[in-house]
């Protein structure tokens, strides 16, 4: 891993502008998506950017009975194998932090997959309070 | 007694027989499911009653007698086959078989035959063609044309007793295979040429020989005893009339492939099957025949019986081990063999009844002796069960490749009131109706299938020209439709669908295209089911369709049923011409339907007919008709 | 490593793998309905059936199931062969008379064209018997349902029809229906299925439900989770979490 997700609160405006950009690429044929990102106020003109911490022992990973979380190794994101989820939201009540998002609809979990890489909240953010640093 | 080597078991062998053969009378009364419900039991009970009033000393197990002693014996045996006759007693040495025995003419054997040695004429049987009395039974046609290897001790030897067993020579095949090495064992089975008598026909053994090269830590041997064909009753038989066999049969393939448990899975409608195959193996447990170190030696092998609910598909060898597992009874598909990956995912060989009741012959006398019996592709003999609308019915055992023609008119007797013969229906509900043009076809394996019907596990049900085919398709599709597990789509689905063309037809509902519809859903679900049951499905669709498409066409065109089967397209009428007044349909109608007055005309009066078919039955004259 | 060739096309192999999976892995399209690659293969649907041969077959060809046929090296598989294309009509028309209700089915059989109109069930049962949530029930340990019946009437339920005992209402078997069949209903306290009513966890902060509590005892006991796992929703763990994240940022 080259770079890591790196989050500066200071920096944020809580402008939202990395939620709209995670619904708008991870929605389907042009509907919203669920963001994987969200800001929270913490105090007058504070803000914090919560999203996955791409953990390195994962409660998500460890409750899993079917390994449909997976850690992508040029990445290290955890990301959700569609195809071997059952659909029983383990992972979304282990997620510590409340990372993890069951959809109903699918049937299946949603979580920061960091892009592939390139994360495009990062891409978007106005204010540099989202990097990839090295 | 406990056995603890092959000498010992010898010894006892052959003091047995010594005493057997000391036997002055043995009187052999016929216990197979038959007969016992025609009231054998009865039979027997009223004979040892008989024979203690006459103070004469039947004895009822194979005991020590002294010397010059002439003892007279009385057992009760399993099917004895002509189960049409039954009960059947079978008098030794004098080979005299009674038939249709009541507990009433007990005191008349006992007398007649048992004390003064004369024959009862009148319970004897009576050939129907010539009417003559025939005393031996060897000299019945019924009995005449057959050879039996897997039920040679069935209806011969006391189905329950392990010393009449031995007595017969039983187990000395096992003890013979206990100074062979395993591979001479299979090479003897393969040899012979034995195929699996459960329907497949798969080299029994070549499928030895594939388990032992199988990897796995452990090997099961299981016996296939649920038979569920409607009309088929062959292991039924061979399991209660002589269980010993089937558990020596199994014991010699535990040897050859090395497997330490072994089951048998019996359908619990056969309840007299499952407690006398649990004697015999307490029995077989007692003598150190199971358990371990059978005979002093290294072997170490039990059997368990497993019992079935009663489900058609566990049948499928699949399903079976599915269902000894202790999961739903569902077939798997058998990409990979369940030789190689079977009970438990170790390597298993399953075989049917009738085959490993056939593995202890074939080692006491070697596999070319068995190979010389039967055709090429097919060796050895085949239990039939003869059902239908044939004057004999039983359970025969007869070489392959007879033709079925000595199977239905020569051991068969031909049909009932020497109707038209129409077809005979092979392999059970899943094989195929042949026509007559068959009938000189020679009953194996591969001419069987290449007629397009199967070898089954050998059932065999006769039919008149009063049976209609497009019924007889629905009849084994009703059956197979609720016996389906239900498990893949073609069958469940499929076969649901089937029936319900074929329903319409019988209802005179079909449309012209009909037919091309059954024929492609009928070649689908044959291809495109997951297990073996499922793909032989619509065999009875298809061999009626080949054989008998005229029949179709009249019930889907000409909305009429041939036969005359089909209720909601038939009306019964009285030939004026053949009519001569008897008045015996009369008395035989339900509905009180028909009118008319001695020597004149009857007349059915179509309101009332509930087109059962009972005139026509009862008709002499062939003046009952239909359209 | 085993070669194969699929519509005419070489790929590598591993051993044990299944036609499914190799197509699969290669964009080669082959449909399935009971197929899932967390869950055993059960070869029930049929409908990703394939024709296979070998070079030294003769000519002779077999239609078997994608889905459970393990490769072997020369091994000749067609997708689209006129057979394959029939059977798999054949299922789907099968499947419409069935479950006419069914979107899921209603639109994999539009896209293969129905040709044959069998006599429909009526019933409105959407049931195709796939049996994803009977194993993915067993795949979480549970064990609450199992196919029972036979013939058309198979379906699934709990032992004897009676309100299944070793449930605990975690609701995958609804969530993995692909036609929607299971009902489970749900209100603000209680969950409904299989005849049983559960009583859920409801979010320590904001009162939402969570999982039912025989679901989070049952993930406690099996999964190795903390006892305080599963007290508070997602949104109200961001959200507490958050002040506290801001907290040690400073």
């Amino acid at each position: 891993m080259e770079k890591t997700y790196t989050v500066i609160p200071k920096n944020c405006t809580g402008c939202r502008t990395c939620e709209l950009a995670c619904s708008m690429v991870k929605g389907v044929d042009g509907n919203l998506g669920h963001s994987r990102i969200n800001i929270y106020p913490t105090g007058p003109d504070r803000f914090m950017q919560m999203t996955c911490m791409q953990c390195i022992d994962a409660a998500c990973v460890s409750v899993c009975p079917t390994d449909a979380l997976m850690r992508n190794k040029e990445t290290d994101a955890v990301e959700v194998v569609e195809e071997r989820c059952i659909g029983c939201a383990l992972c979304e009540t282990a997620c510590p932090f409340g990372h993890i998002h069951f959809d109903e609809l699918k049937g299946i979990p949603l979580k920061c997959d960091l892009c592939g890489g390139e994360p495009t909240c990062v891409r978007f953010c106005p204010h540099r309070a989202l990097e990839m640093r090295r | 007694m406990r056995f603890t080597t092959p000498t010992e078991l010898a010894d006892k062998s052959a003091t047995l027989a010594s005493t057997d053969r000391k036997i002055k009378k043995r009187v052999l009364v016929c216990s197979g499911t038959g007969c016992a419900a025609l009231g054998a039991f009865e039979v027997f009970d009223a004979l040892v009653e008989a024979a203690d009033g006459a103070k004469l000393d039947l004895q009822i197990e194979l005991a020590p007698c002294a010397d010059h002693a002439e003892p007279l014996y009385a057992t009760k045996t399993g099917c004895q086959g002509f189960c049409q006759v039954g009960p059947l007693v079978h008098i030794q040495p004098d080979d005299i078989l009674y038939t249709k025995v009541t507990p009433k003419k007990a005191r008349e054997i006992v007398e007649q035959t048992l004390q003064q040695g004369k024959v009862i004429d009148k319970l004897l049987y009576k050939n129907p063609e010539t009417g003559e009395r025939i005393a031996e039974r060897s000299k019945i046609p019924f009995y005449q044309n057959q050879t039996t290897i897997a039920l040679e001790g069935c209806g011969r030897v006391a189905a329950e007793s392990l010393d009449a067993y031995l007595a017969a020579g039983g187990f000395a095949p096992l003890a013979k295979a206990l100074t062979l090495t395993p591979e001479a064992i299979i090479g003897e089975v393969v040899e012979s040429g034995l195929r699996g008598r459960g329907g497949g026909g798969f080299a029994t053994g070549r499928k030895w020989r594939s388990c032992v090269a199988a990897e796995g830590d452990e090997r099961f041997v299981i016996c296939n005893g649920d038979e569920g064909d409607p009309g088929a009753f062959m292991d039924c038989c061979i399991m209660e009339g002589d269980p010993y066999r089937v558990l020596e049969g199994m014991i010699i393939c535990a040897l050859a492939v090395g497997a330490k448990r072994g089951f048998i899975y019996v359908r619990n409608e056969y309840p007299r099957a499952v407690s006398r195959l649990q004697a015999a193996i307490d029995a077989c447990r007692a003598a150190g025949l199971l358990g371990d170190n059978i005979l002093g030696s290294d072997l170490d092998f039990d059997i368990r019986i497993s019992r079935g609910g009663g489900a058609f598909v566990c049948g499928e060898s699949s399903a079976l081990m599915r269902s000894i597992e202790g999961n739903v009874g569902e077939p798997r598909a058998k990409y990979v063999r369940s030789v190689a990956k079977g009970l438990y995912d170790k390597p298993t060989v399953l075989n049917n009844v009738e085959t490993f009741a056939c593995v202890p012959a074939i080692i006491r006398e070697r596999g070319k002796w068995f190979r010389q019996l039967g055709t090429e592709g097919s060796a050895g003999t085949k239990a039939f069960c003869l059902v239908g609308k044939v004057v004999n019915t039983g359970l025969i055992e007869v070489p392959m490749g007879t033709p079925l023609r000595d199977v239905v008119f020569g051991v068969g007797g031909g049909i009932i009131n020497d109707r038209p013969f129409k077809a005979v229906q092979t392999g059970g509900p899943s094989g195929g109706c042949l026509s007559e043009e068959h009938l000189d076809l020679p009953v194996d394996f591969d001419a069987l299938t290449a007629a397009g019907s199967m070898m089954g596990s050998g059932g065999m049900i006769v039919m008149d020209d009063h049976t209609c085919m497009v019924d007889v398709a629905r009849y084994f599709l009703k059956f197979l439709l609720e016996e389906s597990c239900g498990k893949c789509v073609p069958c469940r689905e499929g076969i649901f669908q089937l029936h319900a063309m074929l329903d319409a037809f019988a209802k005179g509902e079909g449309k012209t295209g009909d037919l091309a519809k059954l024929e492609r859903l009928a070649e689908d679900v044959q291809v495109g089911a997951l297990c073996g049951l499922g793909k032989s499905a619509p065999n009875p669709v298809l061999s009626t369709l080949r054989n008998f498409r005229d029949e179709y066409e009249a019930h889907i065109e000409r909305k009429k049923c041939p036969a005359g089967v089909c209720q909601a397209i038939t009306t019964f009428l009285i030939d004026a011409e053949k009519c001569t007044g008897c008045m015996l349909c009369i008395k035989a109608c339900p509905t009180e339907a028909i009118t008319g007055q001695k020597k004149k005309l009857h007349a059915i009066n179509q309101e009332l007919c509930t087109k059962c078919g009972a005139c026509r039955l009862v008709c002499k004259d062939d003046a009952v008709v239909t359209t | 490593m085993t070669q194969i060739l699929i519509d005419n096309r070489k790929f590598n192999a591993e051993e044990g793998e299944t036609i499914l999976e190799v197509a699969r892995r290669n964009q080669i399209d082959i449909p399935t309905l009971c197929h899932h690659e967390a869950l055993e293969a059960v070869g029930a649907c049929r409908l990703c059936t394939v024709e296979i041969t070998g070079e030294d077959w003769n000519g002779s060809t077999k239609l078997v199931s994608a889905c459970l046929y393990p490769v072997e090296e020369g091994l000749i598989v067609q997708t689209r062969s006129e057979g394959v294309l029939r059977l798999r009509q054949t299922v789907l028309d099968l499947l419409m008379a069935r479950c006419p209700e069914s979107t899921v089915i209603r639109d994999l059989a539009t896209q293969h064209g129905q040709v044959t109109e069998y006599q429909q069930f009526t019933d409105g049962s959407k049931c195709i018997m796939c049996y994803l949530c009977v194993r993915a029930c067993a795949k979480l340990g549970c064990h609450a349902i199992s196919a029972v019946n036979r013939g058309t009437l198979k379906e699934v339920a709990p032992p004897f029809h009676e309100h299944a005992e070793s449930c605990v209402g975690c609701g995958t078997c609804a969530t993995i229906c692909p036609t929607g069949h299971i009902e489970m209903v749900d209100t603000a306290e209680t969950r409904t299925i299989w005849k049983r009513e559960f009583e859920f966890v409801t979010c320590k902060v904001c009162g939402e439900p969570l999982i039912t509590k025989a679901y989070r005892d049952y993930a406690l006991e099996n999964r190795r989770l903390p006892n305080d796992y599963y007290t508070v929703c997602s949104a109200c763990k961001k959200s507490e979490l958050s002040g506290h994240f801001a907290r040690l940022s400073l």
